[in-house]
């Protein structure tokens, strides 16, 4: 080691201030978003576009959230991959569990954080999980059940994303850095930290000022054509899974890396560290590098995708220069009291009531537990005209058999009562 | 000891660059929680908007008559923040007194009247203070009479103006 390298080397070990002040930062501005922000299905969107539009410095600090948990992902890597260079996991074991444990939280973090403000990105970011855990080998069905807290995604779904990302892995980074820091002080080279950790701060404080964090359409709204894209640091996963053939999502997107993870948290108690260690590591940057640029390739090769992505940033650029409108709190309950006073269709009772319920609530039978319908209306291709299509071809919509075509049973002017009656069901 | 006052010259701008340097991690706290906190100062700050001038319908002229205040209901839109509600309110209508428009609520710790009409007053189920028909204070803690609110006839119609937005 030259005196040259030695002085370049110490500003390379930074990456702990960076990532500490980038903490700093999502805790500070999750806190202030959680003043405004809802977490309900009919008031998650309206509350994050109030923040956007209304509130002072809410576009700033929403930015500041959003992109500073891409860099904190970013640097949070980098400083595993600078302790795995410095051998951390020989003679600073805690440091370099607690460093690993912090890029698993961060990630989970990010994960559940994307589906809060509830726009067409976040429902699809959802629904990517819920396919995620549902694949996992042995514990798949049960682990959807729990992630989505229920059968399929609604506002518990959203409560339960709302609780692991704002109490549940913020406790557990506090944990974390309190079990790494309160050990020992280890205070070297703290300045040169607090440093560059000041400067990345400075050019993220400029950064969020220039560029808002994105907020697609609400859900309700979205059009069939829209095309969701994940957050900066799920760019590999998005485009890993483009390669992988169906029920072997779960083993790409969470299985292996959860196994890469484990090997890294273990190290320092492993054969041939060194070797393993590099293996790993560079095996995830590669990978996340090259998912990352072929995810942005792919997008800009394929001319029809990168026009529906342009039309989605005019739409959005549009949609931020309209004024705010505020959403009615009116209950809900008394309009569907009011339509289903009369009850539902003769025809949905006669055929779709012994499964999906009297009054839409879903059924029993068997071991068969067929869905709710309530609140559907507020889902993806979910208008009256899509559930007229829908009971014509149920298999065009994703719907599985039982599920049939009630081409043959319905009149055209039956399957439109139905679908209107469906659509107003609210939870 | 010319050696040692050379040595306590050339230490005492390394001792200032030194205790400098200690505060450079407090100086970059400092900053994030001042350009932050600057921010969350506006960002949390309440909103206060002017009353909006929303008038919302309160009956047909042909249905005030008499010589009692009528007790009315009208609907009247709440906007706070992001959400907007639609509240009903109780107003008091004078016919007697050219469609006076009263509110119902006490001036003392604004409870809601009510018209004793074998005792032609309002009274105050919290602290019984009393009103006469008109709206004017009779007896008891209110420290005025009941407030009237504007009003106008439009379309036939007798319409008031109710308050529609929060304020502090």
């Amino acid at each position: 080691m030259t005196p040259e390298s030695d002085r370049i080397r110490v500003w390379l070990q930074t990456t702990g201030g960076i990532v500490a002040v980038l903490l700093l930062v999502q805790f500070l501005t999750g806190v202030l978003l959680a003043f405004y922000y809802v977490p309900a299905v009919d008031h998650a969107h309206t509350t994050v576009s109030y923040i956007e539009k209304v509130v002072s410095s809410g576009s700033w600090l929403r930015s500041l959230h959003h992109y500073g948990s891409q860099w904190l992902a970013l640097f949070a890597f980098l400083h595993v991959v600078r302790l795995f260079w410095d051998h951390a996991y020989v003679d600073r074991r805690v440091q370099w569990i607690a460093a690993v444990l912090l890029l698993m939280l961060v990630m989970a973090a990010a994960g559940t954080g994307y589906s809060l403000p509830w726009d067409a990105r976040a429902f699809f970011s959802t629904r990517v999980a819920e396919g995620l855990v549902s694949g996992l080998p042995f514990a798949g069905r049960l682990s959807r059940l729990w992630v989505l807290g229920g059968t399929e995604i609604s506002t518990i779904t959203l409560s339960r994303f709302f609780a692991l990302h704002v109490l549940v892995t913020p406790f557990a980074i506090l944990g974390v850095v309190l079990w790494k820091y309160g050990r020992r002080t280890c205070w070297s080279n703290v300045n040169r930290n607090a440093l560059v950790g000041g400067l990345v701060f400075v050019a993220l404080a400029v950064w969020c000022l220039k560029f808002p964090a994105p907020l697609g359409p609400p859900v309700e709204t979205m059009t069939a054509d829209y095309l969701p894209r994940p957050g900066a640091q799920f760019l590999w996963l998005y485009q890993s899974l483009k390669y992988v053939p169906g029920g072997l999502g779960s083993i790409v997107g969470v299985v292996l890396p959860g196994i890469g993870l484990g090997i890294l948290l273990l190290l320092p108690w492993l054969k041939a560290k060194r070797l393993v260690g590099l293996t790993v590591l560079a095996t995830f940057s590669a990978i996340i590098l090259a998912m990352t640029i072929a995810a942005h390739l792919s997008d800009r090769r394929d001319p029809r995708t990168r026009e529906q992505l342009a039309k989605q940033v005019a739409q959005e650029a549009a949609w931020r220069n309209e004024p705010f409108s505020p959403r009615s709190l009116q209950s809900t309950q008394s309009a569907p009291q009011t339509s289903t006073a009369a009850g539902p269709p003769d025809m949905y009772v006669k055929f779709c009531a012994n499964c999906h319920g009297a009054h839409g609530e879903g059924a029993q039978q068997g071991r068969l537990r067929f869905p709710s319908l309530l609140g559907v209306g507020a889902k993806p291709r979910r208008t009256v005209d899509d559930i007229v299509g829908l009971l014509h071809d149920p298999a065009a919509y994703g719907l599985q058999p039982p599920m049939r075509s009630f081409s043959g049973k319905l009149t055209e002017e039956q399957m439109k009562e139905i679908a209107a009656w469906v659509v107003q069901l609210k939870q | 000891m010319m050696y040692d006052g050379l040595t306590q010259m050339q230490s005492e701008p390394n001792n200032s660059r030194r205790s400098f340097l200690q505060l450079l991690p407090f100086g970059v706290l400092a900053g994030v929680f001042a350009s932050i906190g600057g921010a969350a100062f506006r960002f949390l700050r309440p909103r206060i908007a002017a009353a909006s001038e929303q008038w919302v319908d309160v009956a047909a002229l042909p249905e005030l008559t008499g010589p009692q205040p009528l007790a009315k209901k009208v609907v009247a839109e709440h906007i706070s923040g992001w959400a907007v509600t639609n509240e009903e309110h109780n107003v008091f209508v004078l016919p007697a007194s050219n469609n006076k428009v009263l509110s119902p609520i006490c001036p003392h710790e604004g409870c809601e009247v009510t018209w004793e009409q074998s005792r032609n007053r309002f009274a105050c189920p919290c602290h019984e203070s009393y009103f006469a028909a008109d709206g004017s204070r009779i007896s008891g803690p209110a420290p005025r009479g009941l407030d009237s609110l504007p009003a106008r006839v439009q379309d036939g119609k007798l319409q008031v103006q109710y308050r529609v937005t929060d304020d502090a």
